[in-house]
């Protein structure tokens, strides 16, 4: 597992009420006991680690959030998004 | 209906409403009943930085225009909203202002705010953190403080009987008017304003909306299927509530009668609403007001329009009126005028009183079809003819703290 994914699974962790070892890219946030505010702390707390901004709406079902893969997948593709985009300015 | 003789009855005199739809009750009702919507690109602050970038803002208030008093040019927007609305209030009332005497003991005046001064208080930060301002304006804490709606207002009409402002979020103006409803169904007082105010429009509060992550980018969509968060707005409501045989003995219009509030808190979940706490509060306000489900023509929605509100209000009207809820006209208007947080039921209010008076229901607008477990009517996108004798109002705030009101037709 890279780097990305291993401060997103330690975030995740941090933000559960009992913390699991055994959570892989595959496992489904629903397995996770996440409730919807502590939703919310976890892509503040993503945000804030990677410098990026993620537009969830809890409001939504959305696929970037529907495994911890997903989300590895979503912040690694804005991190490389701000790159090009700051390149070109 | 038969309401025993130990109860004094409180009726409705006074409406005022300042809103995204019309500052007003007429021009607030016209948008209501044509489905306008008040919800728009923000302009009050740069939206550069976010990107929940919509608001229902109130355009264009004045308060030197509408004829306002020096204290309130000098107070904050969410105390001259509360003025203007309390203004209005009372003049359609018209009871003789300042009260003077003894009767002045005998009114209320509570006005609460989920928040109160904000837009105020960020100011002062900026001056103070940003642009290293020696010292705030002498005026910051007064305009700040979420008790100076009520006490601008009591100043202003010499009330000088109970006087406070409630704080319980999206359910501040039911809370604070159902008090002034017990204080005179109680014999506490004769008369009274009620209601709240909220102007929370500034880029601190944005910013701590958007990081909530329940605001929708493009619109406030009740019970639809589309529907996708809820939108920022500001306003107030407020109601004159004065005492059945006192409104008689000084002959004034009475537009309403107050039947029954109804309060509960779920003492679950800071965000996530119980069915209990809903349909507790809902419950207990016809219990109050002595009625069936099935007398109940018109409800209000809170309808949000976040995921879990619509459906947990939905569920726990089914439970209250059982079949009855499939004969109930709903509509949740803050698809027009938004979400104005703790004014949001007194702004409601002043809408089913206006319903009930013209037998029209305001439509739910941007609604794109039903999400299969939001199945009532909710008087999609139309406005609808109907009579309304009795009317509920549910307002569910952040923290589970619900409060209902109920509105029936004058007493002959």
């Amino acid at each position: 597992m890279d780097e990305v994914a291993t401060k997103i699974i330690d975030i995740l962790k941090k933000n559960m009420k009992e913390p699991s070892d055994s959570i892989a890219l595959e496992t489904p946030l629903t397995d996770l006991d996440i409730e919807s505010l502590d939703l919310a702390v976890i892509v503040f707390d993503i945000e804030d680690t990677f410098g990026i901004e993620i537009p969830y709406n809890a409001n939504e079902e959305v696929e970037d959030f529907a495994t911890v893969g997903s989300v590895v997948d979503k912040v690694k593709a804005i991190m490389s998004e701000n790159k090009s985009s700051g390149a070109a300015a | 209906m038969a309401q025993p003789k130990d109860r004094r009855r409180v009726v409705v005199t006074g409406q005022g409403v300042v809103s995204a739809i019309g500052t007003g009750r007429d021009a607030f009702w016209n948008a209501l009943k044509n489905g306008e919507c008040g919800i728009g690109e923000a302009t009050f602050y740069p939206t550069d930085e976010l990107y929940i970038t919509i608001a229902g803002e109130v355009k264009n208030f004045d308060a030197e225009e509408l004829g306002l008093s020096k204290q309130f040019l000098l107070a904050d927007r969410y105390s001259q909203f509360a003025g203007a609305a309390a203004a209005e209030a009372v003049a359609q009332s018209g009871l003789e202002m300042p009260l003077q005497g003894d009767h002045a003991y005998r009114a209320a005046c509570i006005i609460g705010s989920g928040i109160g001064g904000i837009t105020t208080m960020e100011f002062s930060y900026k001056m103070l953190f940003e642009e290293k301002k020696r010292a705030t304006h002498p005026l910051t804490l007064l305009k700040t403080i979420a008790s100076s709606a009520a006490a601008h207002v009591s100043i202003e009409y010499g009330i000088t009987g109970p006087c406070f402002g409630v704080v319980s979020a999206c359910s501040t103006a039911p809370h604070s008017i159902g008090l002034v409803y017990q204080m005179i169904q109680n014999g506490l007082c004769d008369l009274g304003v009620g209601g709240a105010a909220e102007a929370t429009l500034n880029w601190g509060t944005a910013k701590a909306w958007q990081a909530m992550r329940v605001l929708s980018p493009d619109g406030l969509f009740p019970f639809a299927k589309g529907r996708n968060g809820t939108v920022l707005s500001e306003g107030a409501g407020i109601l004159v509530l004065e005492e059945l045989e006192h409104a008689r003995g000084r002959g004034a219009t009475i537009f309403a009668e107050l039947v029954g509030f109804g309060m509960s808190s779920d003492a679950a979940d800071m965000v996530n609403p119980s069915i209990e706490g809903a349909s507790s509060a809902m419950q207990f306000a016809l219990d109050d007001a002595r009625l069936a489900p099935g007398d109940i023509d018109y409800v209000n929605a809170h309808g949000t329009a976040t995921k879990v509100n619509d459906i947990n209000e939905t569920r726990a009207i089914k439970r209250v009126f059982g079949k009855a809820a499939n004969d109930l006209s709903i509509s949740a208007t803050k698809s027009m005028h938004g979400h104005c947080l703790g004014a949001g039921g007194g702004v409601e209010a002043v809408c089913v009183i206006k319903a009930m008076e013209e037998g029209i229901v305001p439509p739910t607008i941007g609604y794109d079809g039903p999400d299969p477990e939001c199945d009532l009517d909710y008087t999609p996108n139309e406005a609808r003819k109907r009579d309304i004798a009795y009317a509920m109002s549910n307002s569910f705030a952040f923290g589970g703290l619900n409060a209902v009101l109920i509105f029936g037709p004058a007493p002959a």
